[in-house]
């Protein structure tokens, strides 16, 4: 069953939890979504806010200590959630793929990248070797790598950081995989090289028509690169929508005070709005809502229950007993 | 006046040959000890007036933060001058180093690895202070606390130990350690790439706020844009070793001459996308390695405009503008 209107994958009330010595960490705590066909969906937020945790609970990844606790999560209709080890590891790959942060520790040192693409193919594909090995030159071609056949023999540790990540991109995309959950892809990466590999990216998700989730904690690659935006804090999700109306009128503070903490690169403020405090431990989180100790808006309902999501229109939700006025400029 | 700070042809090289072994080559059968020299910084000059913030960028390579830790005297130069209010540091001893460290300190980029695990916060910040002032001083804890005070920590945490802070108060007692001497210009190599968003913008206003109280100079390293045209009156570019364009802050945002500025200018992702902005120029290859530099031009091998002359000859800094300044031949072309 895959109707058309239908998203691609629809996270439902997600929990995963990590049982640690020092208690209990919700990591994940309630967290909903859907991202379309052909959409790109950007998971922003600071460090501890869940977004990576997310990305793993899709793909099956998470070990103990940590577990997926709760909540559904709809692949094409299919929940992943109940789904044995060999169910899923004809998923990842196949139907839904990883590019990681780090390219450096993504790729396996002793082994050719050409044996690294060919794996691929071997497990998600009924080609013939003939037919893999023009397969994977066409793939590294795809990706901007010259000379693919003499690259194909190559290791890891013969390219540059830029190089290895559109390697993993090239692995990531062999398959074809109709999603592609890309971790923090450019963090790692010169501002030179990390717009080329964005485009890179956009452009092979566009022309497969496959869906992307855009893990990172810069705003400013996510609203160049993303359709639908979420924002992430302490594990929840405070405020999602459309990029645009996001971004132009956040209405959560946490997303206003994120905005204002960027230094804008055309034009220029005298002072950065600044968000007060830090991110409170995870362990211990505050009664009510996860970020009234440093929001400039907070009164008493704050502390004593928590904000549900509720929609605000035009595909907007936000999880705050006080949400911004339209028009509140960032 | 002169500038407090005057850096002239400084030249860093690293010598990472190794031992007689690894330098061992074979030329056309005949042995030779071949040797490796990381170009790391190759004749950079530029000034900082008394008040003025200098931010450098570049892309991880180009030298900016050796350039830093040149001038902090942790490195020594291999040539070239660093004139501090007119004195030549650049050759001094350990020794001589010391009163010259009053004037000069620097703040790190990692937190986690620039204050010693084992010390009290207090006693790390008062060490500065104690390499210069008299034995059985008392006024130097009570400037530590009121430094702590000052950098938005409370005195009780001048008990603690470093990892008992968070990232971005960590950051805020390697300030108030490097206040603590109050030095007239600070060094500070990518103080907040380390941090989360909401973290950074804290610590920019922070320094901004001490700049202003005690009149302090920043050379600020960062290879973020957006940073750095926040905090920097003036900026110098870098790639390769080499300083291609210095200007005031705005003229190199507004308009940017070197082909390489004008690219990184229009890599930066932005969330205030300029609505004029210019035909984005791609780079393509990447940055050639330190080990052997190209000839002439160190961006020619990337750069879109590229033409004869630039494989032939070094472009040297020259005035485009009041105090803006850009190392491309293509300048000459457009003048002729």
């Amino acid at each position: 069953m895959s109707a058309a209107g239908q998203p691609l994958l629809d996270v439902r009330g997600l929990e995963t939890r990590f049982y640690t010595f020092a208690g209990v960490v919700n990591a994940v705590d309630g967290v909903s979504f859907t991202v379309g066909r052909g959409e790109i969906l950007g998971l922003v937020g600071e460090s501890g806010g869940g977004k990576s945790v997310i990305g793993f609970s899709i793909l099956g990844l998470i070990d103990s200590p940590g577990k997926v606790d709760g909540g559904e999560i709809l692949f094409d209709g299919d929940d992943l959630a109940g789904k044995s080890e060999s169910e899923l590891q004809r998923i990842r790959g196949r139907e839904i793929a990883m590019v990681f942060q780090d390219p450096m520790t993504s790729l396996n040192p002793l082994q050719t990248i050409g044996q690294q693409m060919d794996e691929m193919l071997r497990l998600h594909s009924d080609l013939d070797g003939r037919a893999r090995r023009a397969r994977c030159i066409e793939m590294l071609n795809d990706v901007g790598i010259s000379e693919a056949e003499r690259r194909l023999k190559n290791y890891p540790h013969q390219f540059s950081g830029g190089m290895r990540q559109r390697v993993v991109i090239a692995i990531a995309m062999i398959a074809g995989p109709r999603l592609i959950i890309a971790d923090e892809p450019t963090t790692a990466l010169d501002v030179t090289i990390q717009s080329q590999i964005l485009k890179l990216m956009r452009r092979q998700v566009r022309e497969r028509d496959a869906s992307m989730i855009l893990i990172t904690h810069d705003l400013a690659v996510v609203s160049q690169m993303a359709d639908q935006i979420v924002v992430l804090y302490c594990g929840r999700v405070v405020e999602q929508g459309p990029k645009e109306a996001l971004i132009r009128k956040p209405a959560h503070p946490y997303t206003q005070g994120l905005l204002g903490s960027i230094p804008k690169l055309h034009g220029r403020q005298a002072r950065l709005t600044q968000i007060p405090g830090a991110v409170p431990d995870v362990r211990n989180l505050p009664k009510g809502c996860n970020f009234r100790e440093r929001c400039p808006f907070a009164q008493a309902r704050c502390a004593e229950e928590e904000p549900q999501q509720r929609a605000l229109g035009a595909g907007r939700s936000v999880a705050c007993h006080f949400p911004l006025e339209e028009g509140t400029e960032a | 006046m002169t500038a407090f700070l005057e850096v002239e042809n400084l030249e860093q090289r690293f010598d990472v040959s190794g031992g007689p072994l690894d330098r061992l080559r074979f030329e056309n059968g005949l042995p030779t000890m071949a040797r490796r020299i990381v170009h790391a910084v190759n004749g950079v000059s530029f000034t900082i007036q008394r008040g003025e913030v200098l931010g450098l960028v570049g892309e991880s390579g180009c030298g900016k933060s050796t350039v830093a830790k040149t001038i902090a005297r942790i490195y020594r130069p291999t040539g070239g001058a660093i004139r501090i209010d007119g004195e030549d540091i650049s050759q001094h001893d350990y020794r001589r180093m010391l009163p010259v460290r009053r004037k000069l300190q620097m703040i790190f980029q990692d937190p986690f690895a620039s204050l010693n695990p084992r010390q009290r916060v207090r006693n790390i910040i008062m060490e500065p202070m104690l390499q210069h002032a008299e034995p059985g001083d008392k006024t130097v804890e009570k400037r530590a606390l009121e430094l702590l005070d000052r950098v938005g920590l409370r005195p009780e945490h001048g008990d603690r130990y470093p990892h008992q802070f968070s990232g971005g108060q960590r950051q805020r007692i390697g300030i108030a350690r490097a206040l603590s001497v109050n030095p007239q210009l600070v060094i500070a190599d990518e103080p907040v790439s380390a941090l989360d968003v909401s973290i950074q913008a804290q610590i920019l206003n922070l320094m901004m706020d001490l700049r202003d109280e005690f009149g302090l100079s920043y050379l600020f390293i960062t290879h973020d844009l957006s940073v750095v045209r926040h905090i920097s009156d003036r900026i110098g570019v870098m790639y390769l070793g080499f300083m291609v364009e210095t200007a005031p802050r705005d003229a190199l945002f507004d308009a940017p001459q070197h082909p390489y500025t004008r690219a990184l200018l229009s890599a930066a992702p932005a969330i205030d996308p300029d609505p004029d902005a210019e035909e984005e120029i791609e780079l393509t290859g990447e940055v050639p390695n330190a080990f052997d530099l190209p000839s002439g031009c160190c961006f020619r091998t990337r750069c879109p405009f590229a033409f004869e002359r630039c494989a032939q000859e070094r472009p040297v800094l020259k005035e485009a503008a009041s105090g803006h300044q850009v190392a491309c031949h293509l300048l000459d072309e457009d003048s002729r």
